[in-house]
């Protein structure tokens, strides 16, 4: 009955800061180095351009922050969620991306990054880098890069070239 | 007496039916838990448990088994599944206590469903034998996954009675 084979291997061990946030009630962390600036709702432009917005309809809205366009991606949309009441903002770093959360809640460490058991296998393999324990409670640590993918990218830079607008990424 | 066929196998009670799985297979039964959920896709995971220091998840297949009207699962049962090329920690949400016994292992009954491998005789009562990875199997290849009705009809052609009192967890007999 306790018989056991070998298995994965526990994570390594070491430290990342993490920011915490909420959206629709559930809890994540994100690297706290992929984060430039997290900011309230204001300055925020509604984002509407036909045939991208329907088909990247996380896309809600545009800012401009020291002469960049930065595209506003709702995280509740994101990870399929109810719709909850957005307040704040995380503006990425090294990405013209930033992210719609419903609020921050503090920075903390983590001190090993589970890798996502191999069981899940849908989108949440491009969403999370992994899962972190933190005060006894499971927390996906998102993957930045997902906000607003490669792909996304391309479409938006065909459609915004298309308008003769700005180009991504 | 056992004549050397007998191997050991965990029964597992799901609603009024018992399944059972290889013993060698089965890590932990854990007492319920602190199911803990966030966002995902993946069709039929419930969410993960802490267990040991590990993150498990837990794979809610009494929806296959039993179909949507199944009671209340209360137990984790924890075995190492092949997941691609590595093992890892899965959890079952079970309705009651296991029972480990040595049991001997007789052929799937003809038409049963692709996740049963076998069957073993408890008594008056004959138990499929699952073989996990293709249960976990069938929620990512719902073409071929029985409807939870064709599913329970299935299960019955296996031969399963009503499930006595699980009793709990026993040494071998």
């Amino acid at each position: 009955m306790r018989k056991q084979r070998a298995v994965a291997a526990p994570p390594p061990r070491a430290q990342e800061g993490v920011i915490l946030f909420t959206v629709a009630g559930y809890k994540f962390a994100i690297a706290a180095g992929a984060v430039k600036e997290i900011r309230g709702m204001e300055g925020l432009h509604p984002f509407r351009l036909g045939g991208i917005s329907a088909r990247i309809d996380k896309l809600k809205y545009t800012m401009e922050r020291d002469g960049t366009t930065y595209f506003v991606v709702d995280a509740g949309t994101h990870f399929c969620l109810p719709v909850s009441p957005p307040s704040r903002v995380l503006v990425l770093r090294n990405s013209p991306t930033a992210v719609l959360v419903d609020s921050t809640d503090r920075m903390t460490e983590i001190s090993a990054l589970h890798a996502l058991p191999r069981a899940f296998t849908c989108d949440e393999r491009e969403w999370y880098r992994g899962l972190a324990v933190v005060g006894g409670e499971v927390v996906p640590v998102v993957n930045p890069g997902a906000f607003l993918s490669k792909n996304e990218q391309e479409i938006l830079n065909a459609g915004l070239e298309r308008l003769g607008g700005v180009a991504v990424g | 007496m056992s004549d050397g066929r007998e191997k050991s196998y965990v029964l597992f009670p799901m609603g009024e039916k018992r399944f059972a799985l290889p013993a060698e297979v089965v890590a932990e039964l854990a007492r319920p838990d602190h199911l803990q959920r966030f966002p995902h896709r993946t069709p039929m995971l419930a969410g993960v448990l802490v267990r040991r220091g590990r993150i498990v998840p837990v794979c809610d297949v009494a929806q296959i088994l039993l179909g949507p009207d199944a009671p209340p699962r209360k137990f984790f049962l924890i075995a190492n599944c092949q997941v691609g090329s590595s093992q890892e920690w899965t959890a079952i949400p079970v309705t009651g206590e296991c029972e480990l016994a040595s049991l001997e292992p007789a052929r799937v009954v003809e038409g049963a469903p692709a996740y049963v491998t076998g069957s073993v005789t408890a008594g008056a009562e004959t138990v499929a034998v699952v073989d996990l990875e293709k249960l976990l199997a069938m929620e990512t290849s719902q073409p071929n996954a029985p409807t939870p009705g064709a599913s329970q009809s299935q299960l019955a052609d296996t031969g399963q009675a009503g499930s006595p009192d699980p009793g709990t967890l026993e040494t071998p007999r």
